[in-house]
């Protein structure tokens, strides 16, 4: 009878606590389906309507929404590209063999995840803008991969820390060179850790503000910071905001929901004895 | 193809697995390496194999300098007490991995015959379709010893192959092993810490401890000369006894509490502190020999024969002799055991920073 009341218990804290949390979403929601004459009732009664998306993927405000949001798409993707094909080569080498200056190396690399963006924004600011690099799609896939590289590098590292160097020691003895060890063993084990970081990056580039609020004006500007046009000019439209935001979360939702089941599945180890 | 290693020095961080080693193995040779763990077995074998790089001394195959050449350009095969076998890929896809290789690459369909007789051979036949992670650790063992032995090798490194089969499994294997052609013909550097196994199966044996070889030499050396009272204690279950006691003017091992004296078959000085040992099935309790006076302490079957402990003063002899010989013994009944002075070994006294060596010759 105890246990029973301590469940129910439990269950009514979860409850309270996801209306706490998923509150402002619903928020958004209801902000969103509302008509523009309606948006400051505080009563939940409305007639709901899709006018907010239709304006906002319509371009009807002359503020270019699709046009950010190919831009978040390419500049993410290419920013999580471009630190796998750097990051995991070194990941793996760190993971593997200790040089000199490896571990400083390794902290300067790490360093640039816990100095805030805003410190370096502005040098980095008059740099875009006299190598040509400002709001472009090179500069901020560049700029983004000073936030994705440290996170693939070191999530990585660990993930080929922890498989056994035998492994590849048994390709090299099978007649594979050490290039071949790494792509056709280390790697395809590491798929799980591929999917985690790959899926963390992305959104790690996809939410940032700071870097495209500063480095882009129009023509690689990103959603993060497109989505706040709308409340710009004499009457801010909170509605238009809203639809934008929630448009914006797609993305990354849809790839978590692809990813989940690479990182739950893991692969079986048991060949090596541990 | 020969092995030599000539005053091979590795050390991880503070610990050293190999201080100075030398080793030798001859061309077509079974050599066992055996040791306890952690005395550089394992270690000794990556060197070899191109995947530890030694800090000092040299590793020569064919009397050629292996300084800078890869593992793949070394020629050798190597199982990995680990297994090591991928557990991203099929059993027949880890047997086929060499075969597919750009060093070893056979055409598809002769691959797969050299795989299938591989596999029949180990008993694996069955095991093709599945992955690594559904095997049990002795199947693992065996899919490890085939990805060996389906390749060409001038050298089969072999680190504890078969220890994760169980007893039966075991002997049978260990059986077959050196029927095995390729393993017949190729040069073998086999690592183990199961004395009978070394013995089972060496050609010559070579005992290693704290990274170095201690000695070298073919079953008879080894079990009739032992370097020294720890090698002489690795091997032969029971346990050799190693009575401690001094050498007296005449000559004779007396024991430490004078119980008795024995007949010693080598010169050593007189007053010199030393072990006297004795392995027990070469005491027995009716045949001839030296008789000393004791009694029953324990008696203990191991299946046919009888491990009987004898008290002789402070010192304790245990002996193996046949059921029928110890019907009818109990605790404290006196018995007679019977040492023929050519079977004793002399050692020196064990010292606190090592063993005892053996003294004189035969």
């Amino acid at each position: 009878m105890r246990k029973r009341l301590w469940g129910w218990l439990a269950d009514a804290a979860l409850l309270l606590y996801f209306v706490f949390a998923l509150f402002p979403v619903a928020w958004m929601l209801i902000l969103s389906l509302k008509p523009a004459d309606q948006l400051f009732s505080t009563y939940f009664s409305f007639t709901p309507t899709l006018d907010a998306y239709r304006t906002v993927l319509g371009d009807d405000e002359g503020i270019p929404f699709v046009r950010f949001f190919v831009n978040s798409l390419v500049v993410s993707l290419g920013a999580v590209a471009l630190s796998l094909v750097v990051g995991l080569p070194a990941a793996y080498a760190s993971a593997r063999w200790r040089f000199k200056g490896s571990e400083h190396l390794m902290f300067t690399l790490l360093s640039f995840r816990f100095a805030p963006e805003l410190t370096v924004i502005i040098p980095l600011f008059v740099l875009y803008q006299k190598l040509g690099l400002f709001d472009t799609y090179a500069g901020m896939v560049w700029v983004l991969q000073l936030v994705t590289l440290p996170l693939v590098v070191w999530i990585m590292r660990s993930y080929f820390a922890d498989l056994t160097p035998e492994l590849e020691q048994a390709a090299l003895l099978d007649g594979y060179t050490r290039r071949q060890a790494f792509f056709k063993v280390a790697l395809p084990l590491v798929r799980p850790g591929i999917a985690a970081v790959s899926l963390l990056a992305f959104i790690f580039a996809w939410n940032n503000f700071v870097f495209p609020l500063i480095l882009t004006s129009h023509e690689a500007q990103t959603v993060t910071v497109g989505a706040l046009s709308f409340l710009g000019g004499d009457r801010p439209k909170y509605h238009l905001t809203a639809a934008a935001a929630l448009i914006s979360v797609v993305p990354p939702l849809l790839l978590a929901l692809t990813i989940q089941r690479y990182l739950v599945r893991g692969l079986s180890f048991g060949a090596v004895k541990s | 193809m020969s092995i030599a290693l000539r005053g091979v020095v590795k050390s991880y961080g503070r610990t050293t697995a190999l201080d100075g080693l030398d080793l030798d193995v001859r061309d077509g040779e079974f050599f066992c390496l055996l040791g306890p763990s952690g005395a550089g077995k394992t270690t000794t074998l990556k060197a070899v194999a191109g995947l530890e790089r030694p800090e000092a001394g040299t590793i020569e195959i064919d009397g050629r300098d292996m300084r800078d050449v890869e593992p793949y350009d070394r020629g050798v095969a190597m199982c990995f007490e680990s297994y090591a076998l991928y557990p991203h890929r099929s059993v027949y896809d880890n047997l086929v991995s060499p075969l597919r290789s750009p060093r070893h690459r056979l055409p598809p369909a002769e691959a797969r015959d050299r795989v299938d007789t591989v596999a029949g051979l180990l008993g694996i036949g069955d095991l093709l379709d599945r992955m690594p992670g559904r095997l049990s650790n002795g199947q693992r063992q065996r899919v490890a010893l085939g990805r060996v032995l389906v390749r060409p090798a001038r050298a089969f490194l072999l680190d504890e192959p078969l220890s994760h089969l169980d007893a039966k499994l075991r002997q049978q294997m260990r059986a077959e092993l050196k029927a095995i052609g390729d393993v017949r013909r190729t040069t073998t550097l086999y690592v183990t810490h199961d004395s009978v196994e070394a013995l089972a199966l060496g050609d010559r044996i070579g005992v290693i401890r704290d990274g170095r070889i201690v000695q070298t030499g073919t079953r008879e050396d080894i079990w009739y000369r032992p370097y020294d009272t720890e090698v002489a204690r690795a091997f032969g279950r029971p346990r050799i006894n190693l009575l401690p006691g001094t050498v007296t003017e005449a000559g004779r091992f007396r024991s430490a509490d004078g119980a008795f004296e024995l007949p010693l078959p080598v010169r050593a000085a007189p007053g010199t502190e030393v072990l006297a040992g004795v392995r027990p099935r070469d005491v027995s309790l009716t045949g001839d020999g030296h008789r000393l006076p004791g009694t029953v302490y324990v008696t203990e079957v191991l299946g046919r024969s009888v491990e009987v402990t004898v008290r002789i003063g402070a010192q304790a002899l245990s002996l193996v002799a046949d059921r029928a010989e110890v019907a009818g013994l109990r605790p404290d009944d006196p018995v007679r055991p019977a040492v023929r002075p050519e079977n004793l070994l002399l050692f020196e006294a064990d010292r606190p920073h090592g063993p005892g060596r053996r003294i004189g010759r035969r």
